[in-house]
């Protein structure tokens, strides 16, 4: 069935003359068609009308740096470029309405997989699998490609192919603050060898009245992929996350005990994780703004909230979550690709968004998205002296981030969520949790 | 004729508010209970009917019927908690002979806030290290009664409940005030004079004179209260592990990040009418307490 329906021709009114209700009925119907017609543009293509390129924005960090890029690109090209900065908290709501609108912009930033794939499904990207395949695509990280290309597999049920272009390969691991560390006899400059090495650091750290160890829960799905990694290989993790495999298996029996051993060990600050709407937010306030927690678990995009929020605190060090004692794997970072853009197949400037798609994801600009965000680039020829001391640790070890296709489906991501607290509350076993996982991944 | 051509000029002013209800509020309402029969992911073009799978997927969906239980738990203290306190607000200020006008104005300023504002200020206030409240309990030497007010299930339910009291207080303050000035005067004279005070008055005057006041209220309220979604969103998100999960938010969910849209609106239908057959034993239980709604006016007659 087609959600969109043309009107059919009006009714002939009787020759006898117009009744009264038939009257009424018109100017209804009138009113109704031109309120209609108003809101809709009718056309499927683009909004952009063949000299400008409308760029949708989500992010409000990158905004500056993506505008002086774009001014940089109109002076180089003639080609002007209006950025719409929509923001995170409305960019899917408006990109949905620019959709069914049919109003869809040039370009647009994209987000998780899972979200953009009703998009690529309804043909609202370009798919950039052949142009990846020359020059371009060898400018990339391999985690980047890999983690952005929708496979044979994908439970979204998207057509194989890779619909958009990243320049930032983020990674998760662990932020410490180095005063902290240094009051309770520890090395902030040393990562931890194993997870016990760690736990023991944050019983130490706990002693001198600190807050130990958070994390989001809105984080604990990377957490758990993290850790997993010690356990399973990249194929085994996918296996699970498109269904082949049950999450009732030894390796993700291990890898959630990390939060049991955790939660027993009283590392885990206030004794829960936060939820909410702002969870994320409210750990980083913790460690970055308040200085109340030692450690926590974070995306490297962290840097750039710390630079905007507290531009003072910069003694923090970063490294990978530390391996588990009896892993069976080399411990892989979970990352891969954050900000990136797609193009609008059905917009008249298809060619001219797509050069300056390619151009924003080359080297020479990936370094002025280094230091202007600042944050890991997707690029591989991009000198490493942009990153900030901050991030050396994790950017150290960002050829080892997993290469898993497949996200976690949103619905086990929930359960998986919804567990990790149970877990820390004592509510639920492993096991039941498990159970849960499984239950999600089918019912979904 | 004359008559005729004034139907039609009515007609047509009403044309507008008409044409604007139907688009606004008649078709959507008619498209969400078609999109209940449909699969749909918020942007493809396509939205096949499936019969009654979503139906059927809502009916075992244990998640979302244990919600229910929190929504009326919320829906109770709106009724019951929210209402008496907005009441005996509203008695205190119809008899305050200074500063009513101020506090009219602060007591109804919380339901002027957006519920985002609202979320965002009271898990400010309720962050178990740096909020107001827990360092207020130190400051008076109370640390012992500092809690993790969020994160302990026993608390959270609690302080949701308590944020959506605060929240909506006002709006029934402001009904019950403007019901309880509505009261005749003569009423309490005559009471006074039959040897009525304080409680028996409010037993026999200001309650049943009320009673219409007090009837949309509680539906309003014990509807606010079942429907919770933005107060519970932005300070626990339906947690912690679960505990504070609603319908609503289970409904945004399956269709803002699922992009399950059918489902979602397959359980909308059900909620709905869940809360609708609520709100007609609410308002049958309010006239056989309080007399018909309309006691007052027609009795007047």
């Amino acid at each position: 069935m087609t959600r969109f329906h043309t009107a059919g021709p009006t009714q002939p009114t009787s020759s006898s003359g117009l009744s009264r209700r038939g009257l009424l009925g018109a100017v209804g119907a009138g009113l109704a068609t031109a309120t209609l017609a108003a809101c809709g543009s009718g056309d499927s293509g683009g909004s952009g009308g063949g000299k400008e390129i409308v760029f949708m924005n989500q992010s409000r960090g990158q905004a500056a740096t993506l505008k002086k890029l774009a001014q940089q690109y109109t002076k180089q090209t003639g080609v002007k470029i209006k950025i719409d900065d929509v923001g995170p908290a409305d960019f899917l709501t408006k990109l949905q309405s620019s959709s069914q609108a049919r109003n869809m912009p040039d370009i647009y930033s994209v987000v998780d997989g899972h979200s953009m794939a009703p998009y690529y499904k309804a043909g609202w990207a370009m798919n950039l699998t052949d142009q990846l395949k020359g020059s371009w695509g060898d400018t990339f990280r391999p985690a980047t490609l890999k983690t952005t290309t929708f496979g044979a597999d994908n439970p979204q049920h998207v057509k194989p192919g890779t619909y958009s272009a990243h320049w930032e390969t983020p990674a998760l691991g662990v932020f410490v603050n180095a005063a902290m560390y240094k009051g309770a006899g520890l090395n902030p400059d040393q990562a931890p060898a194993t997870m016990s090495e760690f736990i023991d650091q944050l019983r130490k750290i706990k002693k001198t009245g600190k807050g130990p160890f958070w994390f989001a829960t809105s984080l604990s799905n990377q957490l758990i992929q993290s850790y997993g990694s010690n356990y399973m290989s990249d194929e085994e993790l996918n296996a699970t996350f498109v269904g082949k495999n049950s999450w009732k298996s030894e390796g993700w029996r291990k890898t959630l005990q990390l939060v049991v051993d955790l939660r027993d060990a009283g590392v885990i600050y206030n004794g829960s994780i936060p939820n909410g709407n702002g969870d994320n937010p409210t750990v980083e306030k913790a460690f970055f703004n308040t200085q109340g927690v030692a450690a926590i678990f974070d995306g490297t995009s962290a840097v750039g909230v710390a630079r905007a929020t507290a531009p003072d605190f910069t003694d923090f060090r970063s490294f990978p979550l530390p391996k588990a004692d009896d892993g069976t794997q080399t411990p892989r970072l979970v990352g891969g690709a954050a900000k990136g853009a797609a193009v609008n197949p059905r917009s008249k400037n298809a060619d001219k968004a797509l050069k300056f798609l390619k151009w924003l994801t080359a080297p020479d600009q990936q370094q002025a998205w280094a230091e202007g965000v600042p944050l890991i680039p997707s690029a591989q020829a991009v000198s490493s002296k942009t990153i900030p001391q901050q991030l050396t640790g994790i950017a150290a070890k960002i050829s080892d981030i997993q290469l898993v296709q497949n996200q976690i489906l949103e619905q086990v991501n929930t359960a998986l969520q919804k567990g990790t607290q149970a877990l820390v509350l004592k509510e639920r076993s492993v096991d039941q949790v498990l159970g849960d996982l499984d239950a999600a991944q089918k019912s979904a | 004729m004359r008559r005729r051509s004034r139907v039609l000029a009515a007609w047509l002013f009403l044309a507008p508010a008409l044409a604007m209800i139907a688009l606004f509020t008649v078709v959507p309402f008619v498209q969400g209970i078609l999109l209940s029969f449909q699969s749909w992911d918020g942007v493809s073009l396509d939205s096949p009917f499936v019969g009654l799978d979503n139906y059927r997927y809502v009916l075992d969906d244990t998640q979302f019927w244990g919600s229910m239980k929190n929504a009326v738990l919320y829906g109770v203290v709106g009724l019951i908690v929210a209402n008496a306190v907005s009441m005996v607000m509203a008695l205190a200020v119809h008899r305050a002979r200074r500063g009513s006008a101020f506090f009219r104005t602060v007591y109804y300023l919380p339901g002027v806030f957006s519920t985002v504002v609202v979320g965002v200020m009271f898990s400010w206030f309720l962050d178990p290290n740096i909020g107001i409240v827990n360092q207020m309990l130190k400051t008076v030497g109370l640390d012992g009664l500092q809690h993790n007010w969020l994160g302990d299930p026993k608390t959270a339910v609690i302080a949701v409940a308590a944020v959506f009291v605060w929240y909506h207080w006002g709006f029934g303050f402001i009904l019950f005030l403007a019901g309880r000035q509505d009261v005749p005067k003569e009423l309490y004279e005559a009471s006074s004079l039959d040897g009525a005070r304080g409680w028996s008055q409010f037993r026999y005057v200001t309650w049943p004179g009320m009673s219409h006041v007090t009837g949309i209220v509680s539906v309003l309220t014990l509807l606010s209260g079942l429907q919770i979604f933005g107060t519970v969103q932005v300070l626990t998100n339906g947690g912690p592990a679960g505990h504070t999960e609603v319908p609503t938010l289970h409904i945004y969910q399956q269709a803002f990040q699922y992009s399950e849209y059918g489902r979602a609106a397959a359980m909308s239908v059900i909620f709905g009418l869940c809360l609708v057959a609520l709100a007609c034993v609410q308002l049958w239980v309010s006239r056989r307490l309080g007399g018909s709604t309309d006691s007052r006016t027609e009795k007047g007659r």
